[in-house]
Order: C-alpha cells, then sequence, then structure tokens
C-alpha cells in the first residue's frame, strides 16, 4: 500500500482512494474510512465541481458488501448432494490439491477440452481479473474451453462493427448540452448509470432546453424526470418503427442526401427495402404501428421531429438489443443517424448503443497476457469476424454454455465438458434458461466457483473458493463505457478471514500443476508495469505514484469527444474503419455470410417468441428484464441497505392484472414452458398493456416444486442468440396467475 | 441562523443515494429507521403518467412540534444554527410515551427501530460533518445534484421561496427549514 494515498486522521481512521469493480457502468472515486481493517464509513469523490463524480447508491452501501457477514471466509467442499448448498471447511492445501488433482485427472482422462473456464464481469480490472490469470495458468496447461461474447452488449457489438468497423461509437457526455433533441430510445441511466454523471448530464441537458422524447416500454425513472414525452412500445419492435420513420422521412424528403452519398454505402438498397421495392411490403407507420403498438400519427410526428431538429441525438443502448434480431435495433438507428446527418456531429449520435469513448475506455486497459490457448489453435481466426458461426466452433457463445455442458459435441459444441472452473460470474443466474442451467450442472463430473457469496452458481460447486473483495486488492480499474479519466484501487483492507485473490490462487495451483515461471511479478509490479507499459496511461499520467495517491487521474478535454468527429470533417484522409472506408448501411462482409438472420442492410424480421409467434396464444404477455437500481446484475443482491430501498416486484399494467383478479402487492406466478417464478405483482400505469418487467439479478431459488422464490428473470428467459451474437433476454413469452 | 435543505424535485429520479449515504454515515441499520425517506407518487393513466419523488429527512422546524410534544424534553433546536437533536438516551421509547413526537411531526421525521422500547432516533443534519463544515452526507451523495443544504437564508437568495410539491405541504405552525423547486404536475394544474 502507498503510504502517500493514506491521510491519518486524529480519530485512527485512515481514509483510502479506491474504486469499486463492479459491472456498474459507471466507475467512482469512493474514498474508504478504515479503522483495525474494517470499512466504517464511506465518501465520494472530493474535487470541486464541475468534474466531481459522484457515485450510486450502489458504492454508498459497499462496505455492506465487503462486511457482509454471509461472505465466504474459507474453502469449503461439498457435502451432501450437489446443488443442496451443505458445504465443510477444509485447508487451502486441500481446496487447491483438490482443485490441481481434478485438472489432472480430467485432463488425463478426456484432454484439455474436458476442462471449461468460465469467466466474467464480475470484477473488472487490470491485475486480479480472476478470468485472465486463470485463462493464462490454463493455456499453459494445455489448454481449456471457454466462452465467447457477453450478455450485455453482444448485438450493438456487432451492428457498431458492421456500420462503422468500431466499437467507440459514443460521445462524452458533456455533448448532451448540445443536442436540442434527445431520444432516449430504450436507456434509462438513471439505473443503469452507463458512465458516472451521465444521468446528471441528460438533466443539463434538458434544463439546457434540448426537448426529451423516452421511447420504451415503461415510463422509467430517466423518462419520468426528463421526458417531455413518453411513446411506448412492445418490447423487439424499436426496429419496425425505426424502419417506419425512415419510410416518412424518406417520402417527405427530409433525409439529408448530401451526407448520405458522401460518407455512407448502401443507402439505395436500404430505401428499396423500406419502401416495398424488395419485398412488395411498404414499410408504413401503420404498417410499423400493427407491430409495435405506436400510433402511426406518432410515428409520423417522431419521424419528423427527429429529421427536422438540428442536432439531434438518438440514444440507443443495449437493452433491446438484448433480443432475438437484437443488432438490427443498434444498425437501424445508426442508418438513421446516418440519414439525418447527426453522425459526427456536436450534439448528434451515431447511435450503435455502446456509448464508449476512447479516452479511458475499459476494453483499452492491460491485463496479465493469457497466451495463446492450445484448443484454440487449429481454429478459424475470429478477430473481427461478423461470423458468429466462427466464433462458436472452437469457444462457446456465453448464452450457451448450460446447453452445451448438457450436449457437448454431440449438440455440435466445440467438446464435451467435464469439469468447469469459474470465477466472476453467476452465470446459473445471469444466462438464459436458469432451470437448464441447473440441470446442466449435475451433470458436471466437478465445479469449482471462486466467490465471495454463496450465489445460486456456488450451491452447486463442489468445491469453494473465497475470494477478496476490491476492498482488499490494489489495481487499475477504468470507467465503462466512458472517461475520460482512469482510477486507481488502493487497497484498504488486508483480505478478510482466509480469502486469497483470483491471481493468488492462480499462483499457488501453477506451483502444483508443475507449470514453472508462471507469474513472474509481484502485484506492484504487474500495476507498475500495466501502468508504464499502456500507451493511454503513457500519454495521459506522467507521475504513476501522484496518479496512485489521488486514485485518480482526470483528463481535460478541450471540447467533447464526438464519434466519427475526424471522419465527417476530412473524409478523404479519415475514412471510416469498414472495408469500403464509410458508414456501412449495406454490408458486404454481412452478404456473403449468406446468413438469413444476418441481412446485410438493417431489417425488421418476425422472430420466435414475438407476438406473432403461435405461442402467443398460450402466453400474451411478453417479458422485459431491465438493469436493477439496488444491485449490480446479480452482485450486491445481499445487501440489506440496497434490498430496502426497492421491493423485487413485477411491473404489471391495470389493464393486465384486473382481468386475472391480480391486485397491487398479490403474490403471483409468472411462467412459460421454461420455468415458474413466485413473486410480487406492482401494478402500476407506468408500462405497456402486454409486457409483463421483472428486474435481472434476483438469485434463483427453487423450491421442492420448481418454483423458483427467488424470483430470476432468468428462469423464464430462453439461451439462445441471434444473428449477431445478442443474448435474447428480452425476447420471452410468458402468462401471469394469482397464487 | 437557522440550517435548512434545498430539494430539486424536478431533478430527483428516486434513486435513494442519499438514503444509502444517510445509513452508511450514521451506521443506521436496515429496517424501519430511515432518517431520511423517499416518498414517491404515481398519477394519472397510461400512457400519460406523473410520477415524483419526494425526499423527507427532518426538516428541522423553526418550531418544532416533536420538541414541545415531547413529555421529557429530549429534543431541543440548537441556538446557534437551528439544528433540531434528540437525545436519545432520555428519550422513553416508543411503548412507554407511545411516540408522541412522531404524532405531532407533520412530516414523520422522528424514527424508531423494530424493537421495543426504541428510543427515538431522526436526522440531525449530520451534526458531526456541520460542525467540520462539511454538508450533510445525503447532500453530497446525490448524483443528480438535487440537494444543497446552508443557512436558509441564503438558500432562499439562491433558490427562490417555493414551500410547497408533490407529497409536501408547507406547515405554518411548524415552520420547515426548506425550499423547493417542486414538479408540476399536469394533472393538478387544470
Amino acid at each position: 500500500m502507498s503510504n502517500d494515498s493514506i491521510s491519518h486522521t486524529e480519530s485512527g481512521v485512515t481514509i483510502i482512494r479506491t474504486t469499486s469493480t463492479f459491472d456498474c457502468g459507471g466507475r467512482c472515486p469512493i474514498r474508504l474510512h478504515v479503522k483495525d481493517n474494517r470499512i466504517i464509513r464511506i465518501e465520494g469523490d472530493d474535487v470541486g465541481e464541475p468534474e466531481q463524480l459522484r457515485t450510486c447508491l450502489r458504492c454508498r452501501a459497499f462496505r455492506q458488501y465487503v462486511h457482509h457477514p454471509q461472505r465466504l471466509m474459507f474453502p469449503q467442499k461439498r457435502v451432501g448432494s450437489r446443488g443442496r448448498g451443505k458445504f465443510e471447511r477444509i485447508s487451502w492445501d486441500e481446496a487447491l490439491d483438490t482443485l490441481a488433482n481434478e485438472l489432472n485427472r480430467v485432463k488425463e482422462t478426456y484432454g484439455n477440452e474436458g476442462i471449461f473456464l468460465a469467466t466474467g464481469g464480475g470484477y473488472l480490472a487490470a491485475l486480479h481479473n480472476g478470468g485472465f490469470a486463470a485463462q493464462r495458468l490454463l493455456n499453459q496447461f494445455g489448454g481449456c474451453v471457454t466462452h465467447y461474447g457477453n450478455i450485455s452488449s453482444e448485438g450493438a457489438v456487432w451492428a457498431s462493427l458492421t456500420q462503422y468497423g468500431s466499437v467507440m461509437v459514443g460521445h462524452s457526455r458533456d455533448d448532451m448540452l448540445n443536442s436540442k433533441l434527445i431520444l432516449l430510445w430504450g436507456w434509462d441511466p438513471a439505473r443503469m448509470i452507463s458512465g458516472t454523471n451521465t444521468m446528471y448530464h441528460v438533466i443539463k441537458a434538458r434544463e439546457n432546453g434540448a426537448k426529451v422524447i423516452a421511447v420504451d416500454p415503461r415510463y422509467h425513472d430517466t423518462a419520468a424526470t426528463v421526458a417531455d414525452e413518453w411513446i411506448p412500445i412492445y418490447p423487439g419492435t424499436d426496429t419496425a418503427v425505426f424502419v417506419a420513420m425512415a419510410y416518412v422521412i424518406i417520402k417527405e424528403e427530409l433525409h439529408d442526401q448530401a451526407f448520405l452519398d458522401k460518407y455512407t454505402i448502401g443507402f439505395e438498397k436500404f430505401r428499396d427495402y423500406v419502401l416495398g421495392k424488395e419485398d412488395g411490403v411498404h414499410k408504413t407507420p401503420a404498417w410499423a404501428s400493427e407491430i409495435s403498438g405506436v400510433p402511426a400519427e406518432t410515428i409520423e410526428r417522431l419521424a419528423r421531429e427527429y429529421a427536422g431538429t438540428k442536432p439531434a441525438a438518438l440514444m440507443d443502448c443495449q437493452g433491446p438489443a438484448r433480443s432475438a434480431m437484437g443488432e438490427q435495433y443498434n444498425r437501424c438507428a445508426a442508418t438513421l443517424s446516418a440519414m439525418t446527418g447527426n453522425v459526427g456531429r456536436p450534439g448528434g449520435s451515431a447511435c450503435g448503443g455502446l456509448m464508449g469513448i476512447p479516452v479511458g475506455h475499459m476494453f483499452r486497459m492491460s491485463a496479465i497476457p493469457p497466451g495463446k490457448n492450445p484448443f484454440e489453435m487449429d481454429g478459424p481466426r475470429v478477430k473481427g469476424t461478423l461470423d458468429i458461426r466462427l466464433r462458436v466452433i472452437k469457444r462457446v457463445h456465453i448464452n450457451k454454455i448450460f446447453d452445451a455442458i448438457l450436449k457437448g459435441k454431440k449438440g455440435g459444441y466445440p467438446s464435451d465438458i467435464k469439469m468447469m472452473w469459474s470465477m466472476c460470474n453467476n452465470y446459473l443466474n445471469q444466462t438464459g434458461n436458469s432451470n437448464k442451467a441447473a440441470r446442466a450442472l449435475q451433470k458436471l463430473e466437478f465445479l469449482c466457483v471462486n466467490e465471495l457469496f454463496m450465489t445460486p452458481q456456488a450451491r452447486y460447486a463442489d468445491l469453494l473458493l473465497p475470494v477478496t473483495s476490491s476492498a482488499e486488492r490494489s489495481d487499475l480499474t477504468r470507467p465503462w463505457p466512458s472517461g475520460p479519466y482512469f482510477t486507481f484501487m488502493n487497497r484498504a483492507l488486508e483480505p478478510l478471514g482466509e480469502c486469497k485473490s483470483d491471481f493468488d490462487i492462480a499462483n499457488e495451483l501453477a506451483e502444483r500443476l508443475g507449470i514453472k515461471n508462471f507469474n513472474p511479478y509481484t502485484e506492484e509490479e504487474y500495476l507498475k508495469m500495466f501502468a508504464e507499459l499502456n500507451p493511454e496511461y503513457q500519454k495521459h499520467i506522467k507521475d504513476y505514484d501522484k496518479f496512485r495517491e489521488d486514485g485518480i487521474h482526470r483528463v481535460k478535454l478541450p471540447e467533447p469527444i464526438v464519434a466519427f468527429k475526424e471522419q465527417i470533417d476530412d473524409p478523404d484522409h479519415n475514412p471510416f474503419p469498414t472495408p469500403s472506408g464509410k458508414i456501412e448501411i449495406f454490408s458486404q462482409r454481412v452478404a456473403d455470410l449468406k446468413k438469413a438472420d444476418t441481412p446485410p442492410i438493417p431489417k425488421y424480421m418476425p422472430t420466435p417468441e414475438d407476438r406473432n409467434d403461435p405461442l402467443f396464444e398460450q402466453y400474451p404477455l411478453q417479458l422485459l428484464t431491465p438493469h436493477p437500481k439496488n444491485r449490480v446484475h446479480s452482485e450486491l443482491y445481499l445487501v440489506p441497505w440496497l434490498r430496502e430501498v426497492e421491493a423485487h416486484r413485477a411491473w404489471i399494467n391495470p389493464l393486465d392484472a384486473e382481468p386475472r383478479g391480480i391486485k397491487n402487492g398479490d403474490e403471483i406466478l409468472v411462467f412459460n414452458d421454461r420455468g415458474k417464478v413466485a413473486i410480487k405483482a406492482w401494478i402500476t400505469e407506468r408500462i405497456i398493456p402486454g409486457v409483463v418487467s421483472i428486474f435481472e439479478g434476483a438469485w434463483y431459488n427453487p423450491d421442492k416444486d420448481g418454483v423458483d422464490r427467488g424470483a430470476c428473470a432468468n428462469t423464464l428467459t430462453k439461451d439462445a442468440y441471434s444473428g449477431g451474437g445478442a443474448a435474447v433476454m428480452n425476447t420471452s413469452l410468458v402468462e401471469i396467475e394469482k397464487i | 441562523m437557522q440550517i435548512g435543505f434545498y430539494f430539486d424535485q424536478t431533478r430527483c429520479t428516486g434513486c435513494s443515494a442519499c438514503r444509502v449515504a444517510c445509513k452508511d454515515w450514521n451506521d443506521t441499520p436496515a429496517g424501519p429507521e430511515n432518517w431520511m425517506r423517499i416518498l414517491y407518487t404515481e398519477e394519472g393513466k397510461f400512457p400519460k403518467p406523473f410520477v415524483s419523488y419526494m425526499i423527507a429527512p427532518c426538516w428541522h422546524c423553526a418550531e418544532p412540534l416533536c420538541a414541545a410534544a415531547c413529555p421529557v424534553d429530549s429534543i431541543t433546536k440548537r441556538a446557534e444554527d437551528g439544528i433540531v437533536l434528540v437525545d436519545s438516551e432520555a428519550c422513553l421509547g416508543n411503548a412507554e410515551c407511545d411516540v408522541k413526537c412522531l404524532k405531532a411531526c407533520p412530516y414523520d421525521a422522528p424514527q424508531f427501530g423494530p424493537q421495543n422500547g426504541a428510543k427515538m432516533h431522526k436526522c440531525n443534519f449530520c451534526l458531526d460533518r456541520h460542525l467540520e463544515g462539511k454538508l450533510p452526507g445525503c447532500i453530497e451523495a446525490c448524483p443528480v445534484r438535487a440537494l444543497d443544504a446552508g443557512p436558509l437564508a441564503e438558500l432562499e437568495k439562491i433558490y427562490g421561496s417555493g414551500k410547497e410539491a408533490v407529497d409536501f405541504k408547507y406547515s405554518k405552525q411548524s415552520k420547515p427549514a426548506v425550499v423547493i423547486k417542486a414538479k408540476i404536475s399536469p394533472l393538478n394544474t387544470t
């Protein structure tokens, strides 16, 4: 611990500057007041306004997370049947020997392909990200099978890469002050954060005179705070409304043809599709109204307003893209942005849903080099590919992990998985179809979980390894998805109980597995090296010790960052990083895939479990699974100060509740063929009739009859992915009934 | 001098960061004792609902009705800054006096834990922070800067004299120390 980072006060309290590592959408400086190896209070950033970065309620409750009485404090092994949650304390020696022996046994019996490594977003930092150390270890052990993609954003990633050849599609948040019109299209930063201070900037933009319209199945808290108008829409139908807006814009010649000519390719093909020349269907507002529930005249008005207000920021995000053709939503949004000349323009938005800026972005963080995975050596080259089929030859799609465990090679997966080593994730809870996941975990020969808590997934472990929290580690962190700043996490506490970091666990396993020179550096050496060798830190941070002492380095921007400004200002010298050098409304790369689920131009397409699926007769309600405000996905679930902020309830419109005899506060079942959850009903006018909303991340807790009493949203979702790789968490049909 | 709070209801997203920061700073356990509460109102019909949030700390009234109601004078108002404090040691507890302070307060500010005999606690304007020249924890915790605090006269100079809002009615009897920028419900303007 750097002594300079501590300021002693008279009461024997030290104040440590750090951040959390949650997958929360922010990254906030926090000051932990520490006494006798306990956090006793928390304060936020202490720089003056306007630079101050204010943390949200989640980290305000950080000490109840770190010092939670249910933290796992020593290694344990399963006793009794798997999944019952009965464990017995063992020593670290026994625990590490057990894991080493299982790794050796599976390797010798089935080959390295029998080993599955499940990493995740549970700890987002450079050094102690358990996944990197474990991947490096298993690569040196001969390889393993792992997963591809993330649950959050694959649709947006695919769309941004297709349209722009880049994932840096965001503006710095202060640029919203340049907007005259902001469309919150499936975006609720009051809850999902989207970068520290983002909601504050949305409010400032509104106060600065921007009109704000929210298009969403829910009248969420962002809309309730800033929206001049709420346009309710059925989940999964955003693209239909976009296409119909394009129809109005084209018919009324409101599009910016000069911009399209100069910066894009393929608009004519999109226009032909919109006007019905391709398939005979005129994508009129009336057509989209049938699909989306948005009145045709509202779509017309919205199209005219968006095309006629400059600059206008269409803020698409990732939630609507977590659906059965999710990438089409982000691509179509980006196409509308090009049609209206809002790409590369201050106050505009390139869309694409990722909202990241290239200063301090988490994607550009240094980490322990994992090296090459021998299992993947004979696989296809996948870097930058838009062909998801190539990505799942040697890896398993993240929303198919448990199907792969159940079906193996016979099911078309890369291998027959025999054991799983899991860290920084709770995929049973956080990927589609939790009941199937629970069945799959029963099939494994061995499951080892590195965890802080007895999560639903940890309950199925044979071996539990207790890991330290971010308060017990030093590390480099970065904001997700948006700087412009870099943060340093100073260790506040000595490890609690017998907890170890994932990094130390990998080190100790390496010795047992006979892997020489696995880790040549100490934590301190690694951190300094990461800082000194990373091009971004090199550019911005001249004094490592001061960076560490301050816990943050803020980058002063001379003007707001606007995605693709260079390409728009000087296209001759700055082509878009696509094959054509232009914004690709038509993508030849995608055309060459010849896949019906990924058309080369953005399109609305019917999908399973949309409102026209025959299943709709049996399950006539769509399920929405948005981010909760009082936890980060399934992290922080047990924290009392957060739990009491908001009861876990299903949002239901009175028009759906009344015919079923459901009253506010009633216990109800939400169900489909995949599962049943028991949850309290919250009857509200804030949701479109025909849709039920359950915040994701509540812990799966099946009773003896198979009813999930924890009401995990994924008990109802499907373990499938779209053509662009998006997990389909918002494409599920359900029915509800009073218990 | 009288300290007070400023609340911009038009900015509040109901996130509860203020409430959690309060619990952290004052070490208040999860449960019914909430020195900072968030009131919620939903009105109107789909597709035009109206939603608002209102903070509910202690408003450190000029004429604290709680103090007058307390049978053992455990509630006092500081002369130098008007902060209303409770001596929880002196408080008789919720069972013995039947929460007379809570019944007297127009804003339900006095708070009791779940146990029988629980003593009254409430927002003390983070007196320890105040004495160090810092703002209360809730103020610095607000991610959207909907909160401010300071001498009431100064707050009125900066933010005007708004005293009514959804879920808040100004008590002329107790004179709460607050300035509010109210959110206007379209349903109440006609």
